[in-house]
């Protein structure tokens, strides 16, 4: 990994965080660099979550610093860290009566004044997060009504008409059926692509493995493996932090290493 | 890098688009004044809030046109400009013109109180006058107008009584103000106590005297004067520039304090200043008009309705708190079952219903 502040967007230095007096984050160092996809994985209750959300702000260090471009988000005001990163939390509450639209619009906060409310980058944004995530024609669809894919699809546009340059997703895909969450994910690579720096937390290692461009394995609240795909999901690793005995082999269609756990049914 | 146009590319590096291909949506006005400002308006909300100030001017002209004292209906625009008789001129000026500003003024600011707690609770039985803010502001009025006249001007004490019922509320949940249901069940708690502080008040200095009795127990604008108007307006024209601020930011907040924190509200500092708000606007409005009931807790809901967008709105709010008002008191003032009865009975009485229909619902949703 590059020294270059310049070349990180996110950092976290030494950071402790967790609720109440307990830490569930213990002292962890990590940069994230400009355009890298970066997928968190590891067991339930790792702190991968935990340390998401201090990277959007939301929970406030117990020690150490998050820099955002090279700026304590302490320091920054609420307003300017949302021009720069969103995050998509695990199941927002959905507000009563609200429309795709009306939730979209929501995201658009940050862009105004209190005298400029309305602009014409809003209405392109807005409509660039509809079509992205395919809810233009949901438009004027009450959220709560909607099936658990096309709500998630809502809020992702929401993230997305934040028009930010760092997207940080918690658990994007959970609660989807398999269709939905490589549809999502596939968007989030093709956002990737187009200069976006993601950071995601995700479950599935086969899909961690498949779209990251980097790997971070968490365990017990700490970093213990950081690389390329290839170099993180290894049977040793996968068997010391998850307790699974497994091999891995290369993914057919992509190459990528591919989890075979070796529990099977019991005969009879 | 270069980017393809058919992936999706960070906005600041897009081409700034011709304003004519990105306008607003369907049912969305924005108003504009040069480049310095520019607000959506949604159309549905603007029609609301026409129709309901025409309503309000209605009520506001029956008002001051029914009954003995009435001023006829074809003297009343030579009235309003310092002409006609002198009696209408008296009716106009002192007795029925102030009752009218006041009730408008105390309607709208109990209606953005209780938008604002409603939001900040997520819950409609957040609401000052169900939570206890009412009838702590009732008792400080009562102690500063009764108890020490001349010490304590009635806002003050007005505004210290809803202070230390808000605080012993937050106290007495353990939790602060952020779990409704324990806010709810403690609010009922502190609000008893403060209504049988008042009673204590009223029932040892005041026996003799029903208006004030009235006042102070039920809320009532029977004898309001301009003092009491200038004093309403001017709450609402002091808090209005926060107001305008805090629209915004408690919209979002009703998603959660995360979710609004990512979009950039900073949501403890909002929810503060929402909580201020509150106190301040129903503090003055018991200070005019006493604790008048269920206004706070009726209008944001039903303009929540009214509006169809899926969030609290001051503006209707305010409108719909006036019209509530200034119907319930056109209502003691001329209809014969009604007459002579303090409003705040007439609002009660209403408001009792709609209180009782969201405690069940409240409680089958499971959020109590």
């Amino acid at each position: 990994m590059s020294d270059d502040a310049s070349a990180s967007v996110l950092a976290a230095r030494s950071l402790t965080l967790g609720y109440g007096s307990d830490p569930v984050v213990h002292g962890v160092d990590l940069e994230i660099g400009a355009g890298e996809f970066t997928v968190v994985v590891g067991p339930n209750g790792c702190g991968k979550s935990t340390l998401l959300k201090a990277f959007g702000r939301v929970n406030r260090p117990m020690s150490g610093q998050v820099m955002l471009h090279g700026r304590d988000l302490r320091t920054r005001r609420t307003k300017a860290v949302a021009r720069e990163l969103a995050l998509l939390p695990q199941s927002p509450v959905v507000p009563e009566g609200v429309t795709v639209r009306s939730l979209v619009e929501r995201g658009r906060f940050a862009h105004h004044t209190l005298l400029r409310q309305w602009s014409p980058d809003d209405e392109r944004a807005i409509g660039e997060a509809l079509d992205l995530t395919g809810t233009t024609d949901l438009a004027e669809v009450p959220v709560a009504s909607l099936s658990g894919g096309q709500r998630q699809r809502a809020w992702v546009a929401m993230v997305l008409a934040q028009d930010t340059g760092v997207l940080l997703l918690d658990e994007p895909t959970t609660y989807l059926d398999i269709a939905h969450q490589y549809d999502l994910l596939q968007l989030f690579a093709r956002l990737h692509r187009g200069g976006r720096t993601v950071v995601a937390v995700l479950h599935d290692l086969a899909q961690a493995a498949r779209f990251a461009t980097r790997l971070v394995m968490m365990d017990g609240g700490r970093v213990v493996a950081d690389g390329t795909p290839q170099e993180v999901v290894t049977s040793e690793l996968v068997g010391d932090v998850f307790g699974l005995a497994c091999d891995v082999v290369p993914d057919p269609r992509t190459g990528t290493p591919l989890v075979i756990p070796h529990e099977e049914p019991v005969a009879g | 890098m270069s980017r393809q146009s058919t992936l999706p590319s960070r906005s600041r590096s897009a081409p700034p688009a011709p304003e004519t291909e990105h306008r607003p949506p369907r049912g969305v006005m924005v108003l504009r004044l040069g480049r310095a400002l520019a607000l959506p308006i949604r159309r549905r909300s603007l029609v609301v809030g026409v129709l309901i100030a025409v309503v309000v001017l209605v009520c506001a002209a029956a008002t001051l046109t029914l009954g003995n004292l009435g001023v006829p209906l074809s003297q009343l625009p030579s009235v309003l400009t310092g002409g006609g008789e002198a009696t209408d001129r008296f009716v106009l000026s002192r007795l029925r013109g102030p009752r009218l500003i006041v009730a408008v003024g105390v309607g709208a600011a109990l209606g953005i109180a209780g938008a604002l707690f409603q939001s900040v609770t997520r819950n409609p039985l957040g609401s000052p006058d169900v939570i206890g803010l009412a009838a702590g502001a009732g008792s400080g009025a009562a102690v500063a107008a009764l108890l020490l006249p001349g010490v304590l001007p009635v806002p003050v004490g007005a505004l210290l009584g809803a202070g230390l019922a808000i605080g012993l509320v937050a106290l007495s949940t353990g939790t602060g103000l952020r779990h409704p249901g324990r806010l709810i069940v403690a609010g009922i708690g502190v609000a008893a106590m403060a209504q049988a502080f008042t009673h204590f008040v009223v029932a040892v200095l005041a026996r003799d005297e029903a208006t004030s009795l009235a006042t102070y127990l039920n809320g009532s604008l029977t004898a309001r004067d301009w003092e009491h108007a200038a004093v309403i307006w001017g709450a609402l024209a002091l808090s209005l520039p926060v107001l305008v601020y805090l629209a915004g930011p408690i919209r979002l907040g009703e998603m959660g304090d995360e979710i609004s924190e990512t979009l950039g509200v900073p949501a403890k500092s909002t929810r503060t200043a929402a909580i201020l708000m509150s106190v301040v606007l129903s503090a003055a409005a018991v200070s005019v008009a006493g604790p008048i009931a269920f206004v706070a807790l009726t209008a944001p809901q039903i303009a929540r309705r009214l509006s169809g967008a899926g969030g609290p709105s001051l503006v209707l709010s305010a409108a719909v708190g006036a019209l509530l008002l200034v119907c319930a008191d056109l209502v003691v003032q001329q209809v014969p079952v009604g007459e002579g009865l303090p409003v705040g009975i007439v609002t009660m009485g209403l408001g009792g219903i709609y209180l009782g229909h969201l405690l069940i619902r409240e409680w089958r949703k499971g959020s109590l």
